[in-house]
């Protein structure tokens, strides 16, 4: 009977992993932009190389990773129908690209033209895939807060997209509007409204799911998001009033229910019913416990301005943000995400259900835990890197080889879908 | 013959694989009870399309209980 079985019409495998095999060169080509600048560029958060740094990690490889996970995950975890996705991901994918490479030499070579020329394809390629995948959100029947979350994620992103297309504006025409605050109010909506907010609405399913831990308490995943809206948007007032006299009164509460999310995450861990310990749960105990660093030590720069002050601190948190929490969680998911759907398409092509490989054979367990160790210890050197600036090439070059080694542990997981694939046609 | 798997403490794909294997031999008024923490909508599109029927019920732990029957006439 299973031979004959009809799977879904989920989006062809080729979505997804257009997106999945790009975004880790971009880890790899700001590895290599860091070693090549070397301890310039974590001076301060507003250096051309730190600016092209945080450009090739937040749209290169978190929003292309994101972008693909997302064509995926909205039909296998909350049952929704994304328009014509190939059609929507062919376009969309090569106009991002263009956009990012665009944007970073913007910041990079000092060229407000190429900052410019960059947001009509943003706009384009993002308002796009915000406006088909908001349709397909709204529209499922589903329920729940994974759901919910998802949809303020979109709507977070489209505030980010906005703000950053005003401020690349702003920059290559002179616009006056104050470059500093729209810049914190873009980067918050980026890494909070967006990449937090969507990393928490899937967590609330993935996290039990994979990595067999009880499910998140339902008053946490009830307030997290709304609370973190909230939060967002009394950040936002910055732009219209001057809060800098209680702009701790925002930070500090948008830190705790960091710290929150990440004790939580990692209590479940800790709790689970079994340990296991794959390079996903372990990815994730790395995000969190970043998570936590990156609150911690963010209150300790609002409640002691003299250590704050220094501008490393931002530089600091950022590669926190950056490198600590989303590449970890993001490559952690993307090796769950990419053997699972190898085998999800595997089953479709209709062979009886022994044909199909475990998934555990898609990528060497030893390959994904190799590339988790030298990511972490890319992690712990960029961190040096920012108060030893004599380590930063050596950081740059940890970066490159970690991103490197994950991008080949997912094309060899292409390759071995293609190989099993042939096989079963072959036996057909 | 009614069977029951309990999916909470497998790790994915195996509730799915563990299912439709157990779908191969379900007879006219059999049940697979499938215990699951998440809604596995792969499993359901496989079911609509399939001629399978389910419900499903919530315990206050969380667990969600899924009984899939083959659809009648």
């Amino acid at each position: 009977m299973h031979a004959s079985l009809s799977f879904d019409q989920a989006p062809p495998i080729s979505v997804p992993y257009r997106f999945f095999l790009v975004a880790p060169w971009f880890g790899v080509m700001a590895g290599i932009l860091l070693a090549w600048s070397g301890s310039d560029a974590f001076v301060s958060r507003w250096t051309p190389e730190a600016l092209a740094l945080t450009h090739l990690i937040a749209l290169g490889f978190m929003l292309q990773a994101m972008c693909g996970a997302l064509f995926q995950f909205i039909p296998v975890a909350v049952g929704g129908n994304v328009w014509r996705p190939k059609l929507v991901a062919n376009t969309v994918q090569p106009l991002l690209l263009l956009a990012t490479l665009l944007l970073v030499a913007g910041f990079l070579f000092s060229r407000p033209g190429l900052l410019s020329a960059a947001v009509p394809f943003f706009l384009l390629a993002l308002g796009g895939f915000v406006m088909v995948v908001a349709l397909a959100l709204w529209r499922t029947p589903a329920t729940g807060m994974t759901l919910w979350a998802m949809r303020m994620a979109i709507g977070g992103l489209a505030v980010t997209v906005l703000l950053g297309s005003l401020l690349a504006e702003a920059l290559a025409y002179g616009l006056a509007v104050p470059i500093v605050e729209l810049t914190n109010v873009h980067l918050v909506w980026g890494l909070g409204g967006w990449a937090l907010m969507l990393l928490a609405g899937v967590s609330y399913h993935v996290v039990p799911m994979f990595q067999l831990t009880k499910p998140y308490p339902l008053w946490f995943t009830r307030w997290f998001g709304p609370l973190l809206l909230l939060l967002l948007l009394a950040w936002s007032l910055r732009l219209f009033l001057d809060l800098s006299r209680w702009s701790m009164l925002v930070t500090l509460p948008l830190l705790a229910i960091l710290s929150v999310y990440a004790g939580l995450t990692l209590w479940l861990q800790y709790t689970r019913r079994r340990k296991i310990h794959d390079a996903t749960s372990l990815y994730f105990r790395v995000a969190m416990v970043s998570m936590l660093i990156l609150a911690i030590s963010g209150a300790a720069f609002v409640l002691w301005p003299a250590l704050g002050a220094d501008p490393r601190s931002v530089v600091w948190l950022g590669i926190l943000a950056f490198a600590g929490v989303f590449v970890s969680a993001i490559s952690g998911m993307m090796y769950k995400i990419v053997p699972f759907l190898n085998w999800l398409h595997l089953q479709r092509l209709g062979g009886p259900i022994s044909a199909v490989p475990n998934m555990k054979k898609m990528i060497p367990a030893e390959a994904m835990t190799g590339q988790l160790r030298l990511h972490v210890l890319a992690v712990v050197l960029l961190l040096a890197a920012v108060w030893q600036p004599g380590l930063t090439r050596l950081a740059g070059l940890t970066l490159a080889a970690s991103c490197a080694w994950l991008g080949w542990n997912l094309v060899g997981s292409v390759r071995r879908y293609q190989g099993f694939r042939d096989q079963i046609r072959a036996a057909a | 013959m009614n069977t029951i798997i309990d999916g909470r403490d497998m790790q994915p794909p195996e509730p799915m694989e563990r299912t439709l294997e157990a779908l191969d031999t379900l007879g006219e008024g059999d049940e697979v009870l499938l215990l699951l923490y998440c809604q596995p909508h792969p499993l359901f599109s496989i079911l609509r399309q399939n001629g399978y029927t389910w419900s499903e019920e919530s315990r206050a732990d969380g667990t969600r209980e899924i009984r899939i029957r083959k659809q009648l006439g």
